[in-house]
């Protein structure tokens, strides 16, 4: 039984797959590790970056984050990962009281959460699965 | 391996996307170390270069199928 030959096809030129979200208090980060994870895993993924404050500089933004999550939203859930701090308080602010399970704040390492649940997307895996990789990250050896 | 293919990035993803397509347990194995062939950062931690010798591992109903894939795939690797 193949997993992939049991989804549904998505429409010509929509991607049905997980999204995921990077917030991060530098837009350059955010930017970076979404370009790495994208290349890695593919660009059928949407790999949304949310990072830096308002004005650009260094810090977090409420709208730049919801932006993102609607732009990585493809129906099948958006897995967030945050950088540190108020990064988190961001988003969960964000998500609170729409806590409906559809978008996931996973408490994950940025670069290798970010890697490992792009590649888990780009699999057709579910958000459930995708969640789970970014967050075995952490246990993960580099070597 | 292929001789001038490291299993790093996106070889390694294209790896991991080939074993999430089967049900079956999948490992791959490199110099006594043993990872799961269906996370990214496990296989990239097994640091393959080209020329080594994997072994590959599957337990489940569609095994043979699996590692018909994943020995495919790996042989099958380009830069």
């Amino acid at each position: 039984m193949n997993a992939i030959a049991g989804r549904k096809e998505p429409p010509p030129g929509v991607s049905n797959l997980v999204g995921i979200v990077l917030v991060s208090h530098s837009r350059e980060l955010a930017r970076g590790l979404a370009d790495l994870a994208s290349q890695v895993a593919g660009t059928e993924v949407k790999v949304e970056p949310a990072g830096g404050g308002p004005d650009g500089k260094l810090g977090t933004n409420g709208d730049t984050v919801r932006e993102a999550i609607a732009r990585a939203d493809s129906g099948q859930g958006v897995v967030v990962l945050a950088d540190l701090g108020s990064s988190i308080l961001t988003v969960r602010h964000l998500l609170q009281g729409k806590a409906n399970g559809h978008v996931r704040l996973v408490d994950a390492p940025f670069v290798e959460g970010a890697v490992a649940a792009a590649v888990m997307s780009s699999a057709g895996q579910s958000l459930e699965d995708v969640a789970k990789a970014a967050e075995e990250a952490r246990g993960a050896s580099k070597f | 391996m292929p001789a001038g293919v490291a299993l790093h990035a996106r070889p390694a993803a294209t790896f991991v996307k080939t074993a999430l397509r089967f049900r079956s347990q999948l490992t791959v194995g490199l110099d006594g170390k043993v990872a799961n062939a269906k996370s990214i950062l496990a296989v990239l931690a097994l640091g393959a270069t080209g020329g080594t010798v994997l072994r590959l591992s599957a337990e489940g109903e569609d095994a043979p199928a699996a590692l018909e894939a994943l020995a495919g795939c790996v042989s099958g690797l380009v830069e």
